[in-house]
């Protein structure tokens, strides 16, 4: 017997006859890499209706955040300009002198947190109001003018703030005995409207949060789904001398994909919501005078959200990977 | 090539299926491994191929401890070794190319270069023409043939097959021997579980029998017969 093997060519220890290079690995994975990135797309439409439901599930759950997101950028802008409409009005007392009132606005000029004060006379405030209002024959019958003359106090762009103005005002009620009858300022709705913004920022973080989080459960349980459907498959591959980095490459990738997919629709849907509720959001403008133009996700933003969506799916994915995969041994 | 040093295996505690094995297979030698069902075969084998680990005792695999071999150095260590099971584990819904072609894909290999080399392994196992049917629609013999050109693909130095010819008639087993003996020629070890006494007694290999976990006997299954 010793003879017999004695005489045998012997193989060397390497099983292999042709070895590869170091170059040729390289390639190798990268071709492996490109070649798994485009296989695992056409494996997901082995199952169109299940990859489908899946993506789809994953574009609302992804919507949702990126409807809230344009909705806090949107609510951002409108309180910005009516912020930046957070002028003061002083009423003066009726007896005051033309003298008394240019004296008074060259000491409102000295303010360094005034940008400008504009002087609208008693006549003025009258011809303004009868241009405005339905009533100018009925004014014509009163016996006196009614109202008062008023400065309009413009702060400057550091105090134009809901705090910045309450600051002014307050400082200029300090001059009531130099004729000013009344400071009005009207930050009631602009205090409410930054705080239902704040309000919306946490909502919608909160949401956000919960929504990315069910995003990552549906990919990691498709794809612990998957794993548990080819388990045979992946003991065989393990059989045959596969690594486990070569076999989660695919579920990697498809992970991804779901992903990158879900987050596509996400953005078609948060299109299709805005130009549901555009009408709606325009006439509620016009009811408040505003000229405003519904922002949509730019560039940078649909970017983002495809990124995110992505990584969201690649993470879920490799969770999956390191909880199962690595769990199949070949029986 | 192989080599078991007092290698024990028990499943859960208590259930021994060797039991202090001895033995050492020689570079490019062929051998046999029989006994009864249960005897301890399969374990053998699930050791060499790093499927199961032994509860005691050390395996040398070309000279190397593969004992308490983990991570990614069982996968680059299976790629050494051939294996034929019983049940074939082939990817039913792969084509018999994609099948042989897999341990080269797995090593990288070019997609030029894996037909090439799985039409050639085809060839050798007489399945030339057959090389795009998915393996639902072979025979049990055809499957069988598949499974073999995977595992001798990439020319690894050691063939480990369980039961090869379990599902064969006599002829086709014995075209599967006469394989394994032209692969053996070239210097390929060879072991082969199998109960087919017939079967080894018409060749003239070493033959390791196995019995309730025991190694029994090591020699010439016609000499141990006294012929």
């Amino acid at each position: 017997m010793a003879n017999n093997i004695k005489n045998k060519k012997i193989l060397s220890g390497s099983p292999r006859i042709t070895k590869i290079s170091f170059l040729g690995r390289v390639s190798a994975t990268l071709h492996q890499h490109v070649q798994q990135f485009f296989n695992s797309f056409s494996d997901l439409w082995k199952t169109p209706f299940a990859t489908l439901m899946t993506v789809l599930v994953l574009g609302l759950a992804l919507s949702l955040p990126s409807v809230f997101h344009l909705m806090y950028k949107n609510a951002e802008r409108i309180a910005g300009q009516w912020d930046g409409a957070s002028e003061i009005s002083l009423f003066l007392k009726k007896d005051i002198s033309e003298k008394q009132i240019q004296v008074l606005i060259n000491k409102l000029a000295i303010y360094p947190d005034i940008e400008s004060v504009t002087y609208i006379s008693r006549h003025q405030a009258l011809q303004e109001f009868k241009e405005l209002s339905l009533f100018s024959t009925a004014l014509d019958y009163l016996d006196e003018n009614p109202l008062p003359a008023v400065l309009v106090v413009v702060p400057v762009k550091s105090a134009m703030t809901a705090a910045g103005s309450k600051l002014l005002a307050g400082k200029l009620k300090r001059l009531e005995k130099q004729g000013i009858d009344l400071v009005r300022v009207d930050l009631d709705w602009i205090e409410k409207l930054q705080a239902i913004v704040v309000l919306l920022v946490d909502i919608v973080i909160g949401i956000a949060v919960l929504l990315l989080l069910s995003v990552l459960l549906i990919v990691s349980n498709t794809i612990r789904l998957n794993i548990l459907n080819q388990r045979e498959e992946i003991e065989v591959l393990k059989l045959v001398g596969a690594t486990n980095r070569f076999i989660q490459l695919p579920y990697l990738y498809i992970g991804a994909w779901y992903g990158l997919l879900g987050g596509g629709i996400a953005w078609v849907l948060t299109l299709v919501m805005v130009t549901w509720l555009h009408s709606g959001i325009m006439s509620l403008m016009g009811l408040y005078q505003l000229q405003f133009e519904i922002a949509l996700l730019n560039f940078q933003e649909v970017v983002t959200l495809l990124a995110i969506a992505t990584a969201l799916g690649f993470i879920a994915s490799y969770i999956s990977v390191k909880q199962y995969l690595v769990k199949i041994e070949p029986k | 090539m192989i080599l078991f040093e007092e290698v024990s295996k028990i499943y859960d505690g208590k259930h021994a299926a060797l039991k202090q094995v001895d033995f050492h297979l020689k570079q490019g030698e062929m051998a046999f491994l029989t006994g009864h069902s249960g005897s301890g075969k399969s374990t053998l084998l699930k050791l060499i191929s790093l499927m199961e680990r032994p509860t005691t005792g050390r395996i040398v695999l070309n000279g190397n401890d593969i004992s308490h071999i983990k991570g990614d150095n069982i996968a680059y260590l299976r790629r050494h070794i051939g294996m034929i099971f019983q049940d074939h584990r082939l990817l039913m819904h792969r084509s018999v190319l994609e099948n042989v072609g897999l341990p080269l894909l797995i090593e990288g290999y070019s997609r030029y270069e894996i037909k090439r080399r799985s039409l050639a392994a085809l060839e050798k196992v007489g399945l030339t023409g057959k090389e795009n049917y998915a393996p639902i629609h072979l025979s049990g013999g055809e499957q069988q043939r598949v499974g073999i050109a995977r595992a001798i693909i990439n020319q690894p130095p050691l063939l480990l097959a369980d039961e090869p010819t379990g599902n064969l008639d006599p002829k086709l087993s014995l075209e599967i021997l006469n394989l394994f003996e032209s692969l053996n020629e070239f210097g390929m070890s060879v072991l082969i579980a199998t109960h087919d006494l017939g079967l080894i007694a018409k060749m003239r290999y070493r033959t390791l029998t196995l019995k309730d976990g025991n190694m029994i006997n090591d020699g010439l299954m016609r000499e141990r017969n006294g012929e």
